[in-house]
């Protein structure tokens, strides 16, 4: 292989590894929405069971397009604008068909602050990162804007965006940003709500958000890329919990039944770090997709209510006997993800394409949900497999072809389980497993699987404040003795946040 | 004519009754807005349960309405008009938990009833929607007034006689005093937090 090019792989994977465990270090940027709470004068718990985790309802609001499921306007307490009488749309085509926008502009602020315990040995990691990793640290988390709502016609929108992370405010950026078009479906005729459409930036149909999880950490498994060995010249940085640009029709409920969603999104193998613009930035508009081809993602679900009371099983939420409840119930998915890799061959003068390898990969997985009143048990297996397309060079160095290498795979996945013995606290018990066989041979985790167990803990101190804790036990990395022996260490880490949304 | 002497008897009762009693009227100060002032039961007097029922509805997310003054003994139905599940409960009536009930979750359109016995203030909460709030206020005897939105109240038809009277308003501590009914008394409070 082209030394050069070889030893920019090299570096790729190099930074890959180091940046896994320092997602770990990280904590997780959460989403819930107090505009909500304003306009329908309502607390977060009416959607919220521990915010942003969504119960049943929250759900269904969420399907409806950011509405009540039914007779929306009986609930709002801020009337919203009109842009244009009803009655204008009699009028139609010779008028613009009449919307609203929110009475009060739906906005929320969300700020976080973090403190940190970080095992003894840390040192170890100390030299890989190039500095010291303090025992104990406090750090801001996000100050984010968002806001979400309904047009009216039932299109829904949602913008968030953080203003500030880890207290730069060079380090915000875009989360979501969309319109959905919500029961397009009824104009043909199709059955209630079997058919929406989502324009913009979005996180993928996840079976469990990563975007909006109230984890302090995020689902590894969700971070993972596939980058390969330096044998193999797989270098794809996309983790299925990264933002997608593009489409996404969708149907059924979150809530109870089936719901489908298909994505046709920008192909992202440059991770989190986006591409370069492909042409000139015009109009503050730059497209910097990776590549022609458009990444497709599906997922299908189906949940079975398990709810004995006939009464309120098809509702919202269960009838329980101290209250409304979510429904017993047990949800069974699966999701399927293909992209094509493209990685472009510089020649050795300049930056001119001498080759692209094309390199098939999708990520297949399956996932479980279960609901018993105050329990909640869920979890997610995945597969990823990227094509190895080697190039292949004379003795000169030119590049003559490809030839077809030894496919890249990663699998891996999360069982979390979830009890709230109070409506204010909830336990956590979460393991992640990745298996990567290419990150231990690049050097970083110790075997090939990665565990990571974390308990944890939180405390809503209002509706809208919450303090949470969790201990996170990491999985092996090694480090390079002074003998250049590989050796096998652990660092815990400890990680309390406070939380508020207003 | 038998029975004509009787109702002509009848009717010189209530009327005589009726010249015998008289208003309790007054002001809820140290407080705005609604308080439900009522007389208090004297010793060895009973009165009948109103076989009227009172309606609570739940709409928009909101009990409506807000306080519900009734006499002991009074029925009174939740209904859910709202298209979302609600619950009823309180957890106490004036402290005492053991008066606590809850009545469960009913769908849009129905209606669940419960009689209260016992006199005082029950909180009501929903426990999916904890910003609805609203008080039942028990009342012992059938001598029980709203007073308007500055306070002023009154309250008709006691009869004449000495009697503790007692004063509630949303936030605020219970007050009683006493009142002598003689035509008319009144009663004036300073209610604190």
């Amino acid at each position: 292989m082209n030394s050069g090019i070889r030893s920019g792989i090299v570096t790729a994977v190099a930074g890959v590894s180091l940046t896994a465990f320092l997602v770990l270090l990280l904590p997780q940027k959460v989403d819930a929405i107090p505009a909500f709470s304003r306009q329908y004068g309502t607390s977060c718990t009416t959607c919220h069971s521990d915010f942003p985790k969504l119960n049943d309802f929250g759900k269904a609001f969420k399907d409806a397009g950011f509405k009540f499921p039914k007779d929306d306007e009986t609930f709002l307490k801020v009337q919203p604008t009109m842009l244009g009488a009803p009655a204008q749309k009699e009028l139609w085509p010779k008028t613009v068909w009449p919307g609203s926008i929110p009475g009060l502009p739906p906005i929320g602020l969300r700020y976080n602050t973090f403190f940190q315990v970080v095992g003894k040995n840390r040192g170890n990691l100390a030299t890989p990162l190039g500095g010291t990793i303090p025992r104990t640290d406090f750090q801001p988390g996000y100050f984010s804007i968002f806001t979400a709502g309904n047009f009216g016609s039932d299109i829904a929108f949602w913008v968030d965006d953080d203003i500030s992370v880890a207290g730069a405010n060079a380090n915000g950026s875009l989360g979501d940003g969309y319109l959905k078009f919500v029961d397009i479906g009824r104009f043909a005729r199709m059955p209630k709500d079997s058919f929406s459409l989502k324009v913009g930036q979005f996180e993928l149909d996840l079976p469990f958000t990563g975007a909006r999880s109230y984890n302090l950490s995020g689902y590894d498994i969700y971070g993972q890329p596939n980058i390969g060995t330096p044998q193999q010249f797989v270098n794809n940085n996309l983790a299925l919990g990264d933002a997608a640009d593009g489409i996404e029709v969708s149907g059924g409920h979150n809530y109870g039944g089936y719901h489908y969603s298909l994505a046709v999104v920008n192909q992202n193998t440059s991770g989190s770090s986006a591409s370069a613009p492909n042409v000139a930035p015009a109009n503050g508009v730059a497209f910097a997709s990776d590549s022609n081809f458009k990444d497709l993602y599906g997922r299908f679900a189906y949940r079975f209510n398990l709810e004995r009371d006939k009464a309120s099983r098809n509702d919202v939420q269960a009838a329980g006997a101290m209250g409304p409840r979510d429904h017993t119930s047990i949800r069974l998915g699966t999701f399927y993800f293909y992209g094509r890799s493209v990685q472009r061959i510089l020649g050795t003068s300049g930056a001119a394409v001498v080759g692209t390898a094309r390199e098939p990969f999708y990520r297949v997985g399956g996932d479980f949900d279960f609901h018993y009143r105050q329990f909640n048990l869920y979890g997610l297996y995945m597969y990823g497999h990227d094509h190895d397309v080697l190039p292949v060079f004379d003795e000169t160095g030119l590049l003559t072809g490809f030839s077809r290498g030894i496919p890249a795979t990663i699998g891996g996945g999360f069982i979390q389980a979830d009890y709230m013995p109070y409506p204010w606290l909830m336990t956590i018990m979460r393991w992640d497993s990745v298996n990567s066989p290419a990150d231990r041979i690049n050097g970083g985790p110790y075997n090939s699987t990665r565990n990571r167990f974390t308990p944890g803990v939180q405390f809503l101190i209002h509706a809208n404040i919450k303090a949470s804790v969790e201990y996170q036990i990491q999985p092996q990395y090694v480090y390079l003795s002074t003998t250049g022996q590989s050796v096998p260490f652990r660092t815990n880490i400890a990680v309390a946040g406070l939380e508020f949304v207003y | 004519m038998k029975r004509n002497a009787l109702l002509l008897t009848a009717l010189c009762m209530t009327v005589s009754l009726a010249m015998y009693a008289g208003d309790i009227k007054g002001k809820v100060g140290g407080a705005s807005g609604v308080s439900v002032v009522w007389v208090e039961a004297a010793p060895g007097k009973t009165f009948p349960a109103p076989e009227k029922h009172v309606v609570v509805d739940q709409k928009g997310l909101m009990f409506i309405p807000h306080i519900i003054p009734i006499q002991q003994g009074t029925t009174v139905e939740f209904l859910n008009s709202d298209t979302v599940a609600h619950n009823v409960f309180w957890i106490s009536i004036s402290g005492n938990k053991k008066l606590g009930h809850n009545l469960g979750t009913w769908p849009k359109g129905e209606r669940k009833a419960f009689k209260f016995d016992n006199p005082g203030v029950a909180p009501l909460l929903c426990n999916v929607h904890p910003e609805m709030a609203a008080y039942v206020v028990i009342s012992p005897t059938p001598y029980f007034a709203e007073s308007d939105s500055s306070g002023n109240y009154k309250i008709s038809g006691v009869p004449d006689g000495s009697y503790s009277v007692t004063a509630w308003h949303e936030g605020s501590k219970q007050q009683s005093k006493p009142a002598t009914v003689k035509g008319e008394a009144t009663v004036d409070f300073t209610l604190t937090k």
